[in-house]
């Protein structure tokens, strides 16, 4: 391998990093739905690719910036509508019935986007584009490298909102002793609640993102999010928040590192049998979740 | 038949189980007591399989368990009742029994059995069984409708149906009334005259000082006592388990 | 008319495609790979058709077989995982089998022409049916003669003491463990079974369409897969069925006349037979009256009392 060959391969790992933000906040969001109600809602990347459409509606009007705020607002509202319509209505000690209404959900979206656009993809507003940092022969996309630093800053914002707060403290305390938590006089709905529009917030912003870095919406982001973000959540270890930010860089680097040296067509095939190679030697994850007594 | 060597079981930093010797003889009811978190579930729990123990040993009928998986130690002859009840919620009341009764004529040695069997089929034993636990008029209801005290019965049941030679009953009567609990007691004699050896792990102190041969008292995970109801009665390690230090010293 | 028919063949194939996510559920496992082994199934009988010459009646249980195989081999490492790990790794697995069909390419001469996979281009010229003179009925008889058999077989293995050890497997696994129920062989046989049933349906399907491609087995096909028989019930077979004709007839092709709009309502009906069904809808006075009717799958039970607690 010559030196031309190592730099663009460097350059490719440092883009698929940059990008791999993305992956780790819809992992964060998968992480803490499981997390708090040991549940996966497979709609999270479609609401979240959703909520990023919905602030098109404002794209003419504001500045880049405040689209990307009303994404994250809406889905945030998003998060808290699939809550009430997949899981609040439905009984508990079902699951497979919440997985079901939540593929439904995931449809039902996916459908009301293609509905609403005719399937065009739209155009995203990015930030910074063209304006690159170079570092030597290496050069930071600054669009990518605007969204890795906005995706940190989200990052670090939730870090603080569940390390400080009395809801953060309740979100723990409901996943991990529900009866306990509710018996302690918080309420099981309103912390659910509230953890899907936390991870409404994340979903949104990562739509955003995605959008932003790609340069374009498209329905057909939503499955490839929800395949990646459930891997990602996989790495990291279920529940774990910093293992998903982990596993999402390392996601997002290795994707485009095996995009680089195997073709696009190929590059999802080794990104699986990475997670394979996890399953296998590391089950739980970068950070595995406690083992419990009972 | 049942032999504990030196058997230690830690979580993290806690030793629920340290350096347990216990040993349970074939045909005898075997109670096992002691305070809340003195490691009684754990004792079952590494028994059945389903923690494996830190270090010392563990013999079955002079078989090594300790490379048994927890289904294994089913087939050599151990079966459990768990303390929250754990049944087929799903699944009749016949199916659950069912389930536990055929799984150890399953295979090409069983197919062998079952050709070679003569009279009794595997669904008269269960319809027995179910006669025993007074639950053959609920044959076709699904365990999970089933009120608490019935559930508990059908844990029995199916812990029966599975053939054990031992049974481990964890906190059986929890929960239950005093005339259930007399036929609890009735059923657990019966089946020892059936030939079935129990370790029974209760908190209902009348339950286990009239059912019991013998009982082993754990506290912190060591044994603190062994011996005769009565013996174990009138041992002062136990009250001071029980009571508190304070009252060990004025007895 | 020759629209009915193939719509009766789509349900006959997908009506394959859901018992076989049937098996795993069974046993509690909720399982993407199905779509992947429908995909495997689907390749292997259309190569042994074409580049191998093959008549259809060796080459649909070769197929089965194979994909079997594969799953009794995805089966063992997916004991390490349960719940969200499974359902992750098997979409895992199913993707790695759809990018596979993607790059593969594998053409060979025969009398007519180039034929096989042919990567991106998808494997087309499976036309085992047209040239050997089979009519659209005949294709259905096939198809719906196939199900039949599944059926009969699942009804009845359901009913025999496997099915009744996966089903407690599915339960609850320690207890299950505790009675001395094997949980590897469990499983693992669910897989294996779940998986030939899979490749069969999926070598009608590549019989049936004469040209597949990856895109016929993405992630949603999976998905497809465990919501027959979850909106079915899985009390019994004919959920599983029932679902198949819910989707695939009304939802599908019923509503085309609603136009852009029907595949709005798509997902938001199975929403809704979640909400009011959610233990599917075989549960439902209609499906309790059909499984009553029709008794060969209701599970073993006793001849004392009388009732049904379906």
């Amino acid at each position: 391998m010559n030196y031309n060959n190592l730099l663009d391969l460097s350059q490719s790992l440092i883009d698929g990093v940059l990008f791999g933000s993305i992956y780790a906040l819809i992992g964060i969001g998968f992480t803490l739905i499981f997390g708090v109600m040991n549940k996966i809602n497979l709609s999270y990347a479609a609401a979240s690719v959703a909520a990023a459409y919905v602030s098109l509606l404002i794209v003419q009007t504001a500045p880049p910036a405040l689209v990307y705020v009303a994404a994250a607002l809406v889905g945030g509202v998003l998060g808290a509508l699939v809550y009430l319509i997949c899981f609040h209505l439905l009984p508990l000690n079902k699951p497979l019935a919440t997985l079901m209404s939540t593929v439904g959900m995931l449809l039902l979206i996916d459908e009301a986007i293609v509905h609403i656009t005719a399937g065009m993809p739209q155009n995203y507003p990015a930030m910074f584009v063209g304006a690159n940092i170079d570092i030597g022969p290496l050069s930071l996309r600054s669009d990518l490298l605007f969204v890795f630093g906005f995706g940190c800053l989200v990052m670090i914002g939730l870090t603080l909102l569940l390390k400080r707060t009395r809801l953060g403290l309740a979100t723990r305390a409901v996943s991990q002793q529900p009866v306990a938590a509710q018996l302690c006089g918080m309420s099981i709905t309103g912390t659910n609640m509230s953890t899907f529009v936390i991870a409404g917030f994340l979903g949104g912003t990562a739509g955003a993102m995605a959008g932003a870095a790609i340069g374009v919406l498209s329905p057909l982001l939503t499955l490839p999010l929800t395949v990646k973000g459930l891997v990602v959540t996989v790495i990291g270890g279920l529940g774990s928040i910093p293992g998903a930010i982990i596993a999402g860089l390392v996601v997002g680097g290795a994707e485009n590192l095996f995009q680089y040296l195997r073709g696009v067509s190929e590059r999802d095939i080794y990104v699986m049998l990475l997670l394979f190679a996890f399953l296998v030697f590391r089950p739980g994850g970068l950070f595995p979740p406690p083992a419990g007594r009972d | 038949m049942l032999e504990l060597r030196q058997l230690s079981r830690n979580f993290g930093g806690v030793k629920a189980l340290d350096q347990l010797d216990l040993s349970v003889h074939k045909g005898e009811i075997l109670g096992l007591i002691g305070p809340n978190g003195s490691g009684k579930s754990t004792t079952v729990n590494v028994i059945a399989g389903l923690y494996k123990p830190s270090s010392g040993s563990l013999t079955f009928n002079g078989i090594d368990l300790s490379q048994r998986s927890t289904h294994e130690r089913a087939a050599v002859g151990i079966a459990r009742t768990f303390q929250n009840i754990r049944l087929f919620a799903n699944l009749s009341v016949w199916q659950n029994v069912w389930a536990a009764h055929v799984v150890r004529d399953s295979g090409w040695t069983g197919l062998r059995k079952r050709w070679l069997a003569s009279g009794r089929t595997a669904r008269d034993e269960v319809q027995e069984l179910l006669a025993f636990s007074g639950l053959a008029g609920k044959a076709d209801v699904l365990a999970g409708n089933l009120a608490f005290g019935e559930q508990r019965r059908l844990e029995l049941a199916r812990a029966a149906a599975s053939g054990a030679e031992l049974l481990l009953l964890d906190e059986p009567a929890a929960g239950m009334n005093a005339e259930e609990i007399d036929e609890l007691d009735a059923r657990i004699r019966s089946l020892r005259d059936q030939g079935r050896t129990i370790l029974l792990i209760e908190h209902h102190m009348e339950l286990v000082m009239a059912v019991c041969d013998r009982i082993a008292v754990l506290n912190f995970g060591r044994k603190i006592a062994e011996g005769t109801p009565a013996q174990v009665q009138n041992d002062a390690a136990v009250r001071g388990a029980y009571l508190g230090a304070e009252a060990t010293a004025t007895t | 008319m020759d629209f009915y028919l193939g719509l009766a063949q789509v349900i006959g194939v997908h009506t394959l495609l859901g018992l076989s996510a049937w098996c795993l559920l069974h046993t509690g496992q909720v399982s993407l790979a199905q779509g992947g082994f429908f995909a495997i199934g689907a390749y292997a009988s259309g190569m042994l058709t074409t580049m191998a010459g093959w008549p259809l009646g060796v080459a649909l249980p070769a197929a089965a077989l194979i994909s079997a195989t594969v799953a009794v081999a995805v089966g063992f490492p997916a004991l390490r995982v349960k719940g969200l790990m499974l359902v992750v790794a098997t979409v895992a697995f199913a993707e790695i089998v759809r990018l596979v069909c993607f790059n593969l390419t594998w053409r060979v001469n025969t009398g007519s022409g180039p034929v096989g996979p042919d990567g991106s281009l998808g494997f087309g010229g499976i036309r085992y049916f047209p040239s050997n003179g089979w009519s659209s009925i005949e294709i259905l008889i096939l198809i719906w003669g196939l199900v039949a058999a599944v059926m009969l077989a699942l009804a009845w293995f359901d009913r025999s003491r496997i099915g009744t050890l996966w089903r407690a497997v599915g339960e609850d696994e320690v207890a299950a463990q505790s009675v001395g129920i094997n949980l590897t062989a469990a499983k693992v046989s669910a897989f294996g079974i779940g998986g030939a049933i899979a490749g069969l349906s999926g070598g009608i399907f590549a019989h049936q369409v004469t040209h597949i491609e990856h895109g016929n087995f993405t992630i949603l096909l999976a998905t497809f897969a465990i919501a027959y028989p979850i909106l079915g019930g899985l009390a019994s077979l004919w959920g599983t069925v029932l679902a198949v004709i819910f989707i695939q007839g009304f939802l599908i092709e019923g509503l085309r006349v609603l136009g852009d709009w029907r595949s709005l309502l798509f997902g938001a009906l199975i929403l809704l037979v979640m909400l009011l069904r959610p233990s599917g809808i075989i549960t439902s006075p209609i499906g309790r009256w059909f499984a009553r009717s029709i008794r060969f799958d209701r599970p073993a039970a006793p001849t004392t009392g009388g009732k049904t607690h379906a």
